[in-house]
């Protein structure tokens, strides 16, 4: 009991001090960076990171990486990792990006590289992409793999 | 001045988008496949859960990301509220995503806490269950062995009583008389089995059954490594010291591994947190000696007294017949139990076996010697007497 009460009241004070004012207001520009907004969705991806050591960890803790189904998730999980944290800078990048430059028209769009912070957003909008797609591939090949050999009963 | 076009961008962004929204549908697929084919695997469900999160994922991602391309490369700001709710979701799902793993995290650590405790069950059962099945064994042929005494008793006197007088009438008939013939068959015939219930009764004295070639080392530390979980659970210290050579002899192992895990139990719920148990064999001339002491809370003398007397306790809800079952097994060896205490100190439990047998625990020419003075002894041969439980 006592242990759990050490638990929550400083669970408590952090969501007081943390508690958002003007939430809507705030929301409303929550893809600017600085907002309440973009530190949630930031937060969420730390998170979202964190999780996924966590269970990267537990895979090994269990020593369940001697399934194949298993490997695959914990290459899955690596690549969500690494997504993470590419989505973070790349959003960090993206919202304080002030006025990027846009020349043409429709599909014919090109944005002008004049600084390091362009080439960033670019970069990691392609990272963005390149990660998610063999994560999500990698999830399924383990999903399959284990329903063929399941391994861990 | 480099510019990069943005349409291969947006492509690559959609392509990646919709690819993952149909792996993540197969993915969901499969999951489902196999919590259908163990519904009660943690595991499973975790994953099922995941994929699950994982799909709204793919449809908030890519809907919100295509709403943040059109507002800020196709001056679209009309959608910017539909993009912010979308842009939420995001979040969301991260966060959810985040808590169905972390709260996997733990309930895998309990499952693994489960799975060690189920062995340990598992393992304790099938060494009680041998215990019992030896024990059942060993009662029922103690149970025919007595019969067979008992019977064997019973034929020798009237068997006595028809020898005898066929010699005494064999002394008083002459040596021409025809039913000397007769008197000699009855003696020879009553000898013949009197032999008969001698052997008979040699064999059922031989109780050599379950009793073997058996090293008390390997007992004693296959009794702590059951019992190590109990004294973990408690913190308490054990220490084992252990004689480096083997002490050979004729033991029950099973038996005696019921006695020392009785005594190791009494001292874990004697012994207070961070204490110690100490587990000590040696070789003393003709006997393997077992000591176990422990950094308890010791009994005063009127208990030690009346430690192997049966059915007194101390304990709530005990039976008080743990230690006279103790002394029983050390009896069944032929051996010595001791026992010291002070209260605020502890307590010292002393076992003497004979360790040089030559053919069955019951054929020993030495015994033990006499138990030291201020201290309880209970020495084999003795009737029910002094104990405790």
């Amino acid at each position: 009991m006592r242990h759990r009460i050490l638990q929550i009241c400083p669970a408590v004070f952090v969501l007081v001090l943390l508690a958002p004012r003007q939430v809507l207001a705030e929301w409303v520009t929550w893809y600017q960076f600085g907002s309440e907004g973009s530190y949630v969705h930031q937060t969420a991806h730390l998170l979202f990171f964190l999780s996924m050591l966590f269970f990267i960890y537990e895979i090994f803790h269990a020593n369940l990486q001697k399934f194949r189904g298993f490997r695959l998730l914990v290459w899955a999980w690596a690549l969500f990792a690494l997504w993470n944290l590419d989505a973070f800078v790349g959003h960090w990048a993206d919202w304080t990006l002030q006025n990027p430059l846009i020349l043409g028209q429709g599909w014919d769009r090109r944005l002008v590289m004049d600084d390091f912070h362009t080439w960033l957003v670019y970069i990691t909008k392609i990272d963005h992409s390149i990660l998610l797609a063999p994560a999500f591939l990698m999830f399924y090949l383990g999903l399959k793999a284990l329903v063929r050999k399941p391994g861990a009963r | 001045m480099v510019t990069l076009p943005l349409a291969p961008l947006w492509i690559l962004e959609y392509l990646s988008a919709l690819l993952v929204l149909i792996l993540t549908i197969l993915s969901l697929r499969l999951s489902r496949r196999l919590v259908d084919q163990d519904p009660e695997n943690a595991l499973w469900l975790f994953l099922n859960w995941l994929a699950i999160a994982l799909v709204i994922l793919a449809v908030t991602h890519l809907i919100s990301h295509t709403l943040h391309d059109l507002i800020t490369y196709w001056n679209l700001p009309n959608l910017a509220l539909v993009q912010r709710i979308f842009g939420g979701f995001d979040s969301v799902v991260y966060v959810v995503i985040a808590a169905i793993t972390l709260f996997f995290h733990r309930i895998q650590r309990l499952y693994l806490r489960m799975e060690t405790d189920h062995h340990y069950l598992e393992e304790t059962s099938h060494e009680i269950l041998a215990l019992n099945r030896e024990m059942e064994a060993l009662v029922m042929e103690r149970t025919m062995s007595e019969m067979a005494m008992g019977m064997a008793h019973g034929i020798r006197n009237p068997l006595h009583i028809i020898g005898g007088f066929s010699h005494r009438l064999l002394r008083k008939t002459d040596e021409d008389d025809p039913s000397r013939a007769w008197a000699t068959a009855i003696a020879e015939e009553a000898r013949r089995i009197e032999q008969m219930v001698e052997r008979f009764e040699t064999l059922a004295m031989r109780k050599t059954s379950f009793f073997a070639q058996e090293d008390l080392n390997v007992i004693v530390r296959s009794t702590m490594d059951l019992l190590l979980p109990d004294l973990k659970a408690k913190n308490i210290a054990l220490v084992k010291e252990l004689c480096p050579e083997p002490l050979v002899g004729r033991f029950n192992k099973h038996l005696l591994k019921v006695a020392l895990a009785h005594l190791v139990r009494n001292a874990v719920e004697a012994t207070p947190r961070g204490g110690t148990v100490l587990v000590r064999t040696a070789m003393e001339q003709q006997f393997a000696v077992l000591i176990l002491r422990d950094t308890g809370r010791g009994m005063p003398e009127e208990v030690v007294e009346k430690v192997f007397v049966p059915f007194y306790t101390t304990k709530i809800g005990g039976t008080g017949l743990g230690m006279v079952f103790v002394r029983q097994i050390v009896d069944e060896h032929r051996g010595v139990i001791t026992l010291e205490s002070k209260v605020g100190q502890g307590t010292t439990v002393t076992i003497r076996l004979p360790h040089r047998f030559t053919d069955r625990p019951e054929v020993v020419d030495e015994f033990p010697p006499a138990a030291p003075p201020g201290t309880l002894a209970a020495p084999s041969t003795q009737g029910p007497g002094p104990g405790k439980a």
